[in-house]
């Protein structure tokens, strides 16, 4: 659930009417990329890159919310909290 | 509407990029030093560097009546080289007095590694003695959740550190919420494919109000839209938000930040 504030103006009826044209163009470029990769010669199945894709896509369709920030981190690096340790940096200024 | 783009690389640009920013609305920037696109190669060829931001530049920017600012250091890009790295921080408050230096910046890191995390930490030091502002670089792409989260955690962990006094700049939906919730100002950048449209730049303005957020262009030499600020004023305007809204994103917050600089004169 969304706790955040939120200032936005649009109801969603008006955001769907305003964009969908928009993300209409969006979702059939990416349908025409996997087709691209499809017909290609070699295998992708098993690439990191196209795992990611099929995951992000994945989010795209759950019921979850938050789904830029969870692409987002999806496509990230891990953060390790004891980095600092691992890299023997110590702190400043205390 | 008049605005200001708190990070924009004019020594990228043209002169006719002035130009267009003056006929749409920019009165003043901000140009945090950066990288080449080349690794330099010597202390003096910084020296050179800074001349042109604190000199040159903004003569040219006079021109069409922008007025520029500054920030200074060795791109995290660059860190790898620690010895240079160590050259150009003893050199840089020779650069300190000019008038329209704001700070350090943008410091941050890349590839996340431990030289770059040394190196920041000495901007950092560097900072402190001599009360300057910071601006922050954070890592692109798979490397920007975990790099913030490493920067974050080394100004959190230096107390002599006054958080209202440093930005955070190229957040994105993942990262923007540890940097505005620790205190920390945050800037968007609008780029053409990474980073963040304007389109995005709406949303988190509106999911996280105008609290300490600011937008910026980033333009320099590689694909980026110099005027991409007018992009984002256009968004929120389509989206109904009012011109008090914007005009804080895109005017009085950059100038609050910055007037605590002493440099900074603007309005």
């Amino acid at each position: 659930m969304n706790t955040k504030p939120n200032i936005a103006e649009r109801s969603a009826e008006k955001i769907i009417a305003d964009e969908f044209m928009i993300a209409r163009a969006k979702i059939v470029e990416l349908a025409a990329t996997l087709d691209r990769i499809e017909r290609a010669r070699g295998e992708t199945a098993d690439s990191k890159p196209m795992q990611l894709l099929l995951q992000g896509m994945h989010i795209l369709c759950d019921d979850e919310f938050d789904k830029a920030k969870r692409v987002q981190l999806l496509m990230s690096r891990q953060y390790d909290p004891q980095w600092q340790l691992r890299m023997s940096i110590s702190k400043k200024g205390n | 509407m008049d605005y200001i783009d708190p990070h924009l690389h004019m020594v990228s640009r043209t002169t006719d990029d002035y130009e267009t920013l003056a006929r749409m609305g920019c009165v003043a920037i901000s140009e945090p030093a950066f990288w080449a696109g080349f690794d330099r190669g010597s202390v003096d060829s910084f020296r050179d560097y800074f001349r042109q931001l604190t000199d040159f530049e903004p003569k040219r920017a006079a021109q069409y009546g922008i007025t520029h600012y500054t920030w200074l250091c060795i791109n995290a890009k660059e860190a790898e080289n620690v010895s240079l790295s160590r050259e150009v921080i003893a050199m840089i408050p020779d650069f300190l007095e000019c008038k329209n230096v704001l700070g350090i910046g943008e410091i941050g890191l890349n590839k996340n590694t431990r030289n770059e995390a040394t190196i920041f930490m000495e901007h950092v030091d560097l900072a402190v003695k001599f009360k300057q502002q910071i601006l922050i670089h954070t890592p692109h792409l798979e490397d920007k959740y975990q790099g913030t989260r490493m920067i974050l955690d080394m100004l959190i962990g230096d107390s002599r550190i006054d958080r209202s006094r440093v930005l955070v700049d190229h957040v994105e939906e993942h990262t923007i919420e540890h940097v505005l919730e620790n205190g920390f100002w945050a800037g968007m950048t609008l780029y053409p494919v990474s980073k963040c449209t304007p389109q995005r730049a709406a949303d988190m303005i509106e999911r996280y109000g105008p609290e300490r957020l600011m937008a910026n262009s980033a333009g320099d030499w590689g694909p980026s839209k110099p005027t991409a600020i007018p992009d984002l004023i256009m968004e929120l305007k389509k989206r109904g938000h009012s011109k008090e809204l914007i005009q804080r994103v895109v005017y009085e917050n950059p100038k609050t930040f910055f007037s605590q600089s002493k440099p900074f004169v603007h309005g």
